[in-house]
């Protein structure tokens, strides 16, 4: 059905090298000696450590919302909506529907939101299905408002995801023209579609995939780039002024579109689009309408996620005699390790952002974001 | 101990066979090519200390042919390793020296006074040159080399054509000097300058002992720089402050230390991936030894700096991808470099010209800290003949990353050009400078008529 697809499209699986060997208990643990390891400025987001066993989880939360939470433990996906949940709801009697499965609705929301802080298209999703269940009238059968209801959150996926991707991807890949060298950050799966629909289109060009540490999410990138044939160019952030020369256009995915038309995604994003917008090279954003927020930044400490420090850590490599020097940072006086997961990129540096309702510069989010919450 | 040769070798094999220069030209060439002595710093001691004993040991009799040897052996490394700029720079503060003491010894004659009465004292105050002399009981070492210099050549611009011959003080230097001259004092007058005339035979011994003190005076100065450096730390970072580094610049280290016992200040630190990240991990923690595929001879020297956490700093290790999410907190960028170009620009680590762009779009001031030694006065317009590029290994690791080899292209600069528009203040060990004024600082280290050392000869 559209909503396993959907559900396929949207969390497909991203493993993290080394998340679950750090973020065991033992590692929480480590935190609470000695020192506050915490980077002072910001201090206001380290929450809560991050959920790492269902333990405590509130008798309400479905078995699904728990399995997609302990994958988003293991995984960078952002699924939109997780709404089986609806299908095995029953309203118990005595309360009607639409006030009952919001109250239902929240721990769930709440659970995911330990795991791992909430995505802006996931923020998006629920505002829109809160909105949904609210609509309905107390006076629709339980069966008929269920299959109503979820029938209209299949219609969403289709629309704002796999639908959105498509069309982004065909409008963004006719942007590339013969002899083009695009270059891209990390990995985006809309990017990824983008280039890949080019590519079967015939058009001949290259592609330069910059990455960074400790994620490596590029690997995957080149690694898809490289089995469908493409020429493909690799290094890291180090390379970006170096490699930017050579670039003729560069695609970024995001995170999400803030509506002072900033592009809040992967952390050294901003890196990357600073040193095209410098050489004058065109930054094409490719974004669906879900990832448009009202929110707005002016630069990455206000909002952002910390990602546990141990993942800087270097991998342990086999035959190495000795320990790395970060191996016991932790017992090191003054010594803080600092991985952000995002960063704000500049509006100026934004020339096009392309969605499913089309190419528009990063002024128009907000119009957008209004544009799609109406329909 | 490692068994690959490095500086700290070649140097003991100096000391043990001191008289075949032939044979330790041939090592060092070696070593240049094979990249075992390399980093600026190194490559300049390296060098120093060949050319004393190329110097002590040469036979002949006149300074024509002294600038002549030490002209081939120059090139000769430099060809070995045309990227590391340190090297000609090197030889042409030594060629200075040559020349100098070839003018001097007439100009002495003449001129007693000028050397003998008082010395310590700086006899030119060129209007451009910074405010010299004793800094925190440091005195600057090369006030006493620039002693000996004429100061007719303070106003050439480091990339005007220039003669090559060794004739300085001739018609021609005087009227490529421009009128609107302030730098030069009037002690000397273009007159007197006129009737000193060159002679190459001049009490070639004492010459050849001259030079070698002279080469020692440098050798002094690249032990004694960084400490020069740091003296102005004070002066440059309050409390408080964040400050942004890159990288292992033991300059830059040094310099923070410094900073660290009068002032709370944070450092972040980005890690300078893939190149760098083991020597930088290493300088935070201060577990240099922990490092297996680091330079062996980098740790040699740095082993010695005290790490900045234990002099109570609070250091933050970032990935390099962070810089500009941080760049908005951040007082001051305070950076190394490989080498600094005539027109200010820089040669630095890959990743640099990323930090100092991000700085500029935040209006976060940039300081580069170097030693003199590191200023080029070549001008040049192709950057990226300067740049050096790595092992594709250190980007895609052969083990972890197997299925990808063979289906990229991978690509390692070791280095980045950063325009010198992006810095606001140089920091020698002669003081600081202004981005402008740095050309200045340049031609009083060299004689015009060596730069061209490798470009042109």
């Amino acid at each position: 059905t559209t909503r396993q697809q959907g559900r396929q499209t949207q969390s497909q699986t991203r493993p993290l090298p080394h998340r679950l060997a750090h973020s065991t208990p033992q590692s929480q643990q480590e935190t609470q000696v000695v020192e506050n390891k915490n980077v002072a400025l910001f201090e206001h987001l380290y929450k809560q450590p991050r959920r790492t066993t269902i333990a405590g989880v509130s008798k309400d939360v479905y078995r699904d919302v728990l399995a997609e939470g302990k994958s988003r433990l293991k995984h960078y996906a952002e699924p939109a909506d997780n709404i089986q949940m609806i299908e095995s709801y029953v309203t118990p009697p005595g309360t009607s529907l639409p006030r009952n499965l919001t109250l239902l609705l929240s721990p769930q929301i709440e659970y995911l939101g330990s795991c791992r802080s909430l995505s802006m298209s996931t923020r998006n999703a629920i505002r829109w299905l809160k909105l949904l269940i609210n609509d309905v009238d107390i006076e629709t059968a339980e069966e008929k408002a269920k299959s109503d209801l979820c029938e209209a959150i299949d219609n969403f996926i289709r629309e704002k995801i796999i639908i959105a991707d498509q069309l982004i991807a065909s409008m963004a890949s006719s942007k590339i023209k013969d002899g083009d060298t695009i270059l891209t950050y990390a990995k985006s799966k809309v990017v990824t579609k983008t280039l890949l629909q080019a590519h079967a289109q015939g058009t001949k060009f290259k592609v330069i995939v910059i990455d960074s540490r400790p994620l490596f999410e590029g690997k995957e990138l080149v690694q898809e780039l490289a089995a469908a044939g493409l020429d493909v160019q690799y290094s890291l952030t180090h390379a970006i002024s170096h490699l930017m020369q050579s670039a003729s256009k560069v695609f970024l995915g995001a995170h999400a579109m803030l509506s002072n038309g900033r592009l809040y995604s992967r952390i050294g994003t901003a890196v990357v689009a600073m040193n095209a917008s410098k050489l004058a090279k065109p930054v094409i954003v490719c974004c669906e309408s879900i990832k448009f927020t009202d929110q707005l930044a002016l630069d990455s400490i206000v909002t952002n996620e910390i990602v546990p420090p141990n993942e800087l850590l270097l991998p342990e490599r086999e035959g190495q005699e000795r320990k790395q020097a970060l191996a016991s940072w932790r017992e090191l006086p003054n010594l803080q390790l600092l991985d952000l997961m995002y960063d704000v990129t500049p509006a100026d540096y934004i020339d096009m952002v392309i969605t499913e309702y089309g190419s528009l510069p990063p002024s128009s989010v907000i119009s957008i974001y209004r544009l799609s919450l109406s329909t | 101990m490692s068994f690959a040769p490095n500086l700290s070798s070649f140097l003991g094999s100096l000391k043990e066979s001191p008289t075949n220069v032939e044979l330790s030209l041939q090592t060092l060439v070696d070593l240049f090519k094979r990249r075992q002595i390399r980093g600026s710093r190194q490559c300049a001691i390296a060098t120093a200390h060949l050319l004393k004993q190329v110097i002590r040991r040469f036979k002949a009799r006149d300074t024509v042919s002294l600038i002549k040897r030490v002209q081939d052996v120059g090139q000769k490394l430099t060809d070995a390793q045309p990227k590391e700029l340190a090297i000609s720079n090197i030889i042409r503060r030594i060629l200075g020296v040559i020349r100098d003491e070839a003018d001097g010894d007439k100009e002495g004659d003449a001129f007693q006074n000028y050397s003998s009465s008082e010395p310590g004292t700086p006899r030119k105050k060129g209007s451009m040159s910074p405010p010299q002399g004793q800094q925190n009981g440091v005195p600057v070492i090369a006030d006493l080399e620039a002693l000996h210099r004429p100061p007719l050549l303070t106003s050439h611009t480091s990339y005007m054509a220039s003669t090559n011959g060794p004739i300085v003080t001739s018609m021609f230097s005087l009227l490529s000097q421009p009128l609107s001259d302030t730098s030069t004092p009037g002690s000397q007058s273009p007159a007197q300058q006129l009737y000193s005339s060159f002679n190459p035979t001049l009490r070639p011994q004492e010459l050849s002992a001259e030079v070698i003190d002279g080469i020692d005076e440098i050798i002094d100065e690249l032990d004694n720089m960084d400490d020069q450096i740091a003296s102005y730390a004070i002066d440059h970072i309050h409390s408080n402050e964040i400050i942004l580094t890159h990288g292992t610049s033991l300059t830059v280290q040094r310099f923070l230390l410094r900073a660290a016992s009068k002032r709370r200040f944070t450092v972040i630190h980005a890690e300078g991936y893939p190149n760098q990240h083991h020597e930088t991990h290493a300088t935070i923690t201060g577990k240099h030894k922990a490092s297996s595929d680091g330079d062996p001879d980098q740790s040699d020297v740095q082993r010695f700096a005290k790490p900045l956490i234990e002099a109570g700093i609070t250091v933050v290790l970032i990935p390099d991808a962070a810089v500009f999410a941080l760049m908005s907190r951040v007082n001051k960028v305070i950076l190394g470099t490989h080498a600094v170009l005539a027109n200010g620009g820089l040669i630095a680590s890959a990743g640099v010209k990323s930090i100092a762009l991000a700085a500029r779009e935040h209006r976060t001031p940039v300081v580069v800290v170097t030693g003199v030694y590191k200023l080029c006065p070549t001008f040049v317009f192709d950057f990226d003949s300067f740049i050096e590029y790595g092992e594709p290994g250190c980007v895609l690791g052969c083990a972890e990353d197997s299925d990808l080899i063979g289906k990229v292209d991978v690509e390692n600069p070791l280095h980045d050009y950063v325009e010198g528009e992006l810095v606001d203040l140089f920091i020698t060990n002669l003081g600081g400078h202004a981005p402008f004024s740095l050309s200045s600082v340049i031609t009083e280290q060299y004689r015009s008529e060596d730069t061209d050392l490798a470009v042109g000869n």
